[in-house]
């Protein structure tokens, strides 16, 4: 640190130096000229323009105008643009000069940010699919994760909900693993960010926030994902699941500063509400549930004491119009870029505020970031990466849990009253009462969130770079949440406060040599090489108190609380990695290259510590040779094959491998005590996954169509698996590296311009790629998910996400009891009966992307699908129950139900009758017995086609502009989810109510569904 | 430009010695950075080494018992009898209530590995503590530690015998997953003599009554024993370890009944209570108030115990069993609702004064039997046993168990094993008699065997 700030000293004495040297000498040429866009012919603002040989540069004015001043002997610019290849001018007498740019060919040809390098990805054997900035923009979702939904092949976004902010499940190529994390890595400007989800509140099973959101996705440059072994295994340990590398915005040198201001204002509405049956239809569903079970029961059905003996008469009291509103969202942005000739900078602040379609609930985002790079002398550059957030959200409850907003309201059986006849809040059940929860909720959770990165690079020779560098990412989350004695949490402890202080911090020190350099006759041989070594720790720290009891409801500190408790909790892990890679191109052609990398790991077993993850590919420009450019078809192709390995140990405890007895939780009498934990395993080291691929890139039609397309096969081995033991041994799992888990799969990518004229250009990128998941080793089945009703399964055999129910064949026209599948054919109905019926996981996805643009108009949509993946509606589950629930009313489909003989129907007839649980096609199992709903009846098709985005934007006229004195300036509307296409019948088929557990996706229970909102933004440069 | 030259030179020499310093201590220290122990946990072999250590895991054991009490085998010993009846909205409640229960429901799931982490911890105690050399643990606290791990560990295979008849017989720490290997599934009777064996150890090592009510002394041994007695229909020992218990003066029937559930707790009723703080809670109350009050009304009082409670010839004072007006009647026997400080009511002096009498009325001493029954009933303030004859009086104390001990883990159990569950609540298939050992064991126990019927 210390040699930190003497950086920072001399830094300051040399601006003073350079400064003073910033003088003219005589005898220059003045070029002028302007450069513009080959298929638009508008001039281009903010292209660089450096003098060959020199740093020395301009960048365009709006209008693409730009003068430079050449010295003697200097006789050429080079051109460049983000998105158009790179041109250089010579100057021979010429004053003034125009430039046409042409657009390269992105998906091939860029230079991109692979592993602790940048690359020309013509070059690079791996899977890497690229994202810029600029396609992520127009959808007001707070996650740059959540944008990348339909953007690229190979990885799947669901959001789990329609909560701001909220959670949401992304994998790249499947799940690869069942107790370890499936979540890639994300690197932010070199810095390992936690994904681990802050907020404790507890809200049900949901997760409550996208660690991610805290990134503003207006400050971000590109995106790279590393698909396979050959790009991930680089980051060892941590490439398994694949590897978002993320770069924010920077200036360039020698452009002169661009201030931009950017907000939208946007309204959304949900696309559909909860039904729920309304009181009389309730009345008469109950009645009649009581006279079915009577007959069931033997009685005579005459003399029932119906429930409701005037149903017709029963009000109605909707609560669900309640919990719902139209939620706005407001966003602004400012941000200034420019640079010298020895610095660059990049600022930006932004401000998001987005409500929950569902009350109460609220998301609010300050981010501040600023990057800057300086050259110190021609060898010697520094720099940094600052992104400060603070977030601000009042998590409400959800899914299970029955004193949640959306349950209240859903559940409570409609005829009852919202109050009760004295004015106070009415509940009944286990639930709590919608109005009183929206009125009083009171949670506070304020996350502060730091992510650096302070850099030196340093060329020892213009081919050989040493950079080094310190990161960290700090993320504090401060809870505050009172339950005041208007809600049931509150009522009996007379107001209860929970207050969370959790702090996840990573610490990460970095060296890499690098080492670029052409060279033979020709330069034939191309060497692209670098090794390095990383420290990395990850500190997680949790205080947590609680306080019961307080004299009024405006007193919410806990230090005014009767009663209180306590809890503070830390844990540190260390991982130490050296790496090194090296690739070696002949002719342009053929390319070689392998990384090794090595971990040691505090995680695990004293023996078994240290990993070792090699990876190899090769590329084969194909189109360079003389018989494939002979066919006169193919303006590129690529071929491409890798092998590698690459490792998982996110997700698991800090101390997993150690033998313990615990003192958290373990006293009696008020007295403290231990008891057995968990049993040592010295063996316990890195689940592995294996992954070849195979890839063919091409364009064709002069460019025209670019299309790139990979198959691969990953085999995750050693899976880091709690694999269940005897509950006789006193526990109940043990972590061993037992299973394994493959996935293969194709990817496909279209890029194509349409149309290029000099008015019109429309390109349509389209994506598909299909997953196929199979768990192939595992110890036994393991049953979760559903709040203990285990509807999810891992099963060796099956993919992993499997739904585990009664197969429903029919309801019997003659009785209107359901019939079940007997799997075993024994005339019974048991817990062998169950079977697998499907599962979570897509067969496809994919999107599907439009942009056209007409003069000054630009129109894009976007179309995301999915299919094939099954949900499991948990509100159907609970409201069509026959009758069995007391305290819950019913969803319409209930109204379908059995009632006479003859009647065809997939609703079997109410009743609450019990004995013989195991008869098929009996009363009993049609709503509890063996089956207890646990029926396919409440399982659905999942596959939908969304209008995921469509903005329709207007650049103003850059001599209107200027009038207005403003760089440039475009307006633009938008809608999200405008559409949707779908057989499910619940609110919104992308949901995942379950999604704090990998293996429990697929839920859809009580949860605040994806929003349609319509927005209207405007953003202007100065 | 000179000034420019010299600086060029000191960065990179700034910086590579900047590189070089990083890259040396990180690998000097690189070992030690790979070592990282918890701060609220302790490393096994270390667990229990003295005084502290060893008082720490009896605490442990007990906290175990505590947990499987706090709520589960109280609804394993209600539920799927007709006190009980579900409410709510969470299915193992209603399996439960149906009698159509699941290898996966998660009630009897919880139990189960709640019982045998407990056993596994007594086990700890019981192999460890005897080699505990430090000075500062008396030869007294040695032997009480042992005694009431003995004790715990008799509780638990009890409570597992009568849940899911014979179970396999666990009597080591676990230390490696391979020394499971070959332990089947024993008798019931074999599990009854597993009980039997630990409760005489027990008996032996704890120390003499006093006024302690909330860990096991000799009286909490006795009465166990007398219990295990009464569901092996061992009836003259029943009577006499019951006889022991009652003739201890430290025990007494609580007037008025609702004394022994109302604060402050550990009354004189109490053979054996355990006592929950406000850092180790009880919210079984959470399912048995209505969400007006803060619950989740999960669990509620059948129409038949309440009328029984509610009519004077029955229930009596036991009427202060319940609250509300119907059809919102709720239970409040767990009534801490502020604090969630409810005690676990595992064995009352009431129980062996009716073990007494049933043992008695068994071996046919007819008076002896409405005597003790009668002690029972007189503190409710109802009407005193009329009937003479010994199946009447057989059956008019399957009633008094039912009422007085409505809302605890006692009619379930009393109606299995007096083979009265397919009489009383139609439950004729026997299969069901017994709780499913879990799917999980099922799926990963080579040496276990599913109970019939599931």
């Amino acid at each position: 640190m210390k040699n930190l700030s003497l950086l920072a000293g001399l830094l300051l004495v040399l601006f003073g130096h350079l400064n003073a040297r910033a003088q003219e000498p005589p005898g220059d040429r003045l070029i002028t000229g302007k450069i513009a866009a080959e298929d638009a012919g508008q001039g281009l603002s903010g292209v660089s323009i450096v003098v060959k040989g020199t740093r020395r540069g301009v960048s365009t004015a709006a209008d693409g105008s730009f003068s430079v001043r050449l010295r003697a002997g200097e006789k050429a610019l080079i051109i460049s643009y983000a998105g158009y290849e790179t041109q250089e001018v010579k100057i021979a007498g010429q004053e003034k000069v125009t430039v046409l740019l042409v657009r390269g060919n992105r998906q091939l040809d860029d230079v991109i940010v692979t592993g602790y390098s940048t690359q020309n990805k013509r070059f690079i054997a791996g899977s890497i699919a690229s994202v810029s900035g600029d396609a992520i923009k127009d959808i007001p979702e707070a996650g740059f994760n959540q944008l990348l939904q339909g953007k690229t092949a190979g990885v799947q976004v669901t959001a789990n909900s329609g909560v701001p902010g909220g959670g949401i499940t992304f994998t790249i190529r499947g799940n690869n693993s069942i107790n370890a994390s499936v979540q890639p890595l994300y690197v932010i400007d070199g810095v390992f960010v936690s994904t681990a989800e802050p907020i404790q509140t507890g809200e049900g099973n949901q997760e409550q926030s996208n660690p991610l959101a805290d990134i503003n996705p207006s400050d971000i440059e590109s995106i790279q994902i590393l698909k396979d072994a050959n790009a991930t295994a680089i980051y060892g340990s941590l490439g398994a699941n694949g590897v978002v590398i993320v770069t924010t915005k920077r200036g360039r040198l020698n452009t002169s500063p661009v201030i931009a201001f950017n907000t939208y204002h946007g309204w959304s509405n949900a696309i559909k509400q909860f039904k729920v049956t309304n009181g009389p239809e309730t009345g008469l569903l109950t009645n009649e549930s009581a006279v079915n079970t009577a007959i069931d029961n033997g009685q005579n059905p005459a003399t029932v004491v119906l429930p409701f003996p005037d149903a017709d008469t029963l009000p109605t009291y909707n609560r669900i119009k309640d919990i719902f509103r139209t939620a706005s969202t407001s966003d602004y942005e400012l941000s200034t870029q420019g640079g010298t000739d020895k610095s660059d900078y990049y600022a930006g602040l932004g401000y998001l505020r987005q409500q929950s379609i569902v009350r109460p609930t609220d998301y609010e985002r300050y981010t501040a970031r600023f990057n800057s790079d300086y050259f110190l002398t021609h060898q010697l550059k520094i720099g940094e990466s600052i992104n400060i957030t603070r977030t601000w959200r009042n998590p409400s409850s959800n899914d299970n849990n029955p004193q949640g907003v959306i349950n209240s309201a859903l559940f409570t059986r409609s005829y009852e009253p919202i109050y009760n006849a004295n004015g106070t809040y009415a509940r009944y059940g286990s639930f709590d009462n919608a109005e009183a929860l929206i009125k009083y909720l009171h949670n506070n959770a304020t996350g502060w969130r730091t992510i650096g990165n302070v850099y030196a690079e340093y060329a020892i020779l213009p081919e050989l770079k040493l950079r080094s560098s310190i990161s960290i990412d700090y993320n504090d989350e401060y809870e505050n949440d009172y339950a005041s004695t208007e809600i049931s949490a509150g009522i009996a402890s007379n107001g209860l406060a929970n207050s969370y202080e959790t702090k996840n911090t990573v610490f990460l020190n970095e060296q890499v040599l690098t080492y670029i350099k052409s060279f033979g006759s020709n330069r034939q041989h191309s060497i692209n090489a670098l090794i390095g070594n990383t420290f990395n720790s990850v500190l997680a720290q949790e205080t947590s108190a609680t306080g019961t009891g307080f004299a009024a409801n405006s007193l919410t500190a806990i230090s005014a609380a009767a009663t209180t408790t306590g809890s503070s909790t830390s844990s540190t892990s260390d991982l130490v990695s050296y790496f090194g890679k090296a690739s070696y191109t002949y002719d342009n052609k053929y390319t070689i290259d392998g990384s090794i990398r090595a971990d040691g790991s505090s995680k695990f077993g004293a023996s078994r510590r240290w990993g070792y993850f090699p990876s190899g590919g090769i590329t084969w420009q194909a189109g360079q040779e003389e018989f494939i450019r002979d066919l006169h078809f193919f303006d590129a192709l690529k071929l491409r094959a890798s092998l590698g390995l690459s490792g998982n140990q996110n997700g698991i405890g800090p101390y997993a491998a150690q033998g313990l007895w615990t003192g958290t939780g373990i006293n009696y009498d008020n007295l403290a005590g231990i008891a057995p934990y968990q049993l040592a395993n010295p063996n316990l080291t890195w689940e592995t996954t294996r992954q070849t691929d195979v890839g063919v890139e091409f364009a064709v039609l002069k460019n025209r169509l670019t299309v790139v397309a990979d198959y691969y096969d990953k085999y995750t081995y050693d899976l880091l698996l709690n694999v269940p033991v005897p509950s006789r041994s006193g526990f109940t799992t043990y972590l061993q590296n037992y299973g394994a888990v493959t996935n293969k799969g194709v990817e496909l990518s279209l890029q194509s311009v349409n149309i290029k004229t000099r008015e019109v250009r429309w390109t349509t990128d389209f994506n598909i790629s299909a997953n196929r998941n199979k768990v192939v080793k595992l110890a036994s089945d393991i049953l979760q998910g559903a709040s203990g009703r285990d509807i999810s399964i891992l099963r060796q055999g099956y993919a992993v996400n499997s739904f585990y129910l009664y197969k429903q064949l029919s309801v019997d026209p003659q009785t209107g009891n359901a019939v079940y599948q007997d799997v075993n054919k024994d005339g019974q109905i048991t817990s062998a009966d169950r079977q697998i019926v499907g599962n979570a996981n897509p067969r496809f996805v994919g999107g599907l992307n439009n942009n056209l643009s007409l003069g000054a108009f630009d129109l894009g949509f976007l179309f995301y699908f999915q299919q094939g993946n099954k949900i499991m509606n948990m509100n159907d589950f609970f409201m069509i129950h026959g009758g069995t629930q007391k305290n819950i009313g019913f969803v319409p489909r209930q109204l379908d139900r059995w009632q006479k003989v003859g009647d065809k129907t997939d609703i079997p007839r109410m009743t609450t009758y019990s004995a013989n649980p195991a008869q098929n096609d009996g009363a009993a199992n049609n709503y509890g017995g063996n089956v207890a709903s646990e029926s396919t009846r409440y399982l659905e098709n999942g596959s939908f086609i969304r209008l995921k985005s469509v903005s329709l934007g207007y650049t103003i006229p850059s001599d209107a502009v200027r009038r207005l004195h403003l760089g440039s300036a475009r307006v633009y509307v938008s809608a999200t989810n405008l559409l949707t296409f779908t057989h499910y019948l619940g609110l919104d088929p992308e949901v995942s109510s379950q999604s704090n557990n990998q293996n429990t996706a697929g839920y859809d229970w009580a949860t605040v569904p994806q929003p349609r909102t319509v927005q209207a933004g405007l953003k202007v440069t100065f | 430009m000179k000034r420019s030259y010299i600086l060029s030179l000191a960065m990179p020499a700034g910086l590579a010695m900047l590189t070089g310093l990083a890259m040396l201590t990180g690998l000097a220290s690189c070992k030690k950075f790979l070592v990282q122990t918890p701060n609220n946990e302790l490393a096994d072999n270390v667990a229990i080494v003295d005084a502290s250590t060893a008082n720490a895991a009896i605490i442990g054991a007990y906290n175990g018992l505590a947990l499987y009490y706090a709520g589960n085998y109280e609804t394993l010993g209600t539920m799927p009898a007709d006190n009980v009846i579900f409410n709510g909205t969470l299915s193992q409640y209603l399996q439960l209530d149906q009698n159509a229960i699941p290898s996966d429901n998660v009630t009897t799931v919880a139990a189960y590995q709640e019982i045998y982490a407990t056993i596994n911890t007594a086990n700890s105690v019981i192999a460890y503590v005897p080699g505990v050399t430090d000075p500062n643990l008396t030869a007294a606290e040695k032997s009480q530690y042992i005694g009431e791990a003995y004790f715990i560990r008799a509780l638990c295979y009890f409570d597992l015998g009568r849940g899911w008849g014979g179970v396999q017989l666990e009597l080591k720490p676990t230390a490696t997953l391979s020394q499971l290997n070959g332990i089947y599934r024993s008798s019931l009777d074999s599990t009854w003599l597993q009980v039997h064996s630990d409760l005489i150890n027990a008996l032996q090592l704890l120390p003499e009554d006093a006024t302690t009510r909330n860990r096991a002394q000799k009286s909490a041994a006795r009465a166990l024993l007398a219990r295990l007695n009464l569901y092996s229909q061992q009836w003259d020992s029943a009577e006499y370890y019951s006889t022991q218990v009652i003739a201890n003066t430290k025990y007494s029937l609580v007037r008025p009944y609702k004394t022994f559930f109302t604060a402050p707790f550990l009354s004189a009723e109490s053979v054996l209570e355990l006592t929950y703080t406000t850092a180790d809670k009880n919210t079984f109350w959470d399912l048995w108030y209505p969400s007006s009050l803060g619950g989740q009304y999960t669990l509620k009082p059948s129409d038949t115990i309440v009328s029984q409670l509610n009519d004077p010839t029955i229930g009596g004072s036991r009427n202060a069993l319940l609250a509300g007006t119907a059809p919102n009647v709720y239970g409040v026997l767990y009534n801490q609702i502020a604090t969630s400080t409810d005690p676990a009511y595992v064995i009352r002096i009431a129980e062996l004064y009716l073990i007494r009498a049933e043992a008695r009325a068994q071996q046919n001493e007819l008076s002896g039997a409405v005597a003790d029954l009668d002690s029972v009933r007189s503190r409710a303030g109802v009407p005193l046993e009329t009937n003479t004859s010994q199946a009447a009086i057989l059956l008019d104390l399957e009633r008094e168990n039912s009422v007085e001990f409505a809302f605890e883990a006692h009619r379930w159990f009393d109606l299995v094993r007096t083979q009265r569950a397919g009489a009383v609540l139609g439950l004729t298939n026997t299969d069901y008699w017994l709780f499913p050992i879990p799917l999980s064991d099922v799926n990963s126990d080579p040496d276990v065997v599913q109970n019939l019927g599931y």
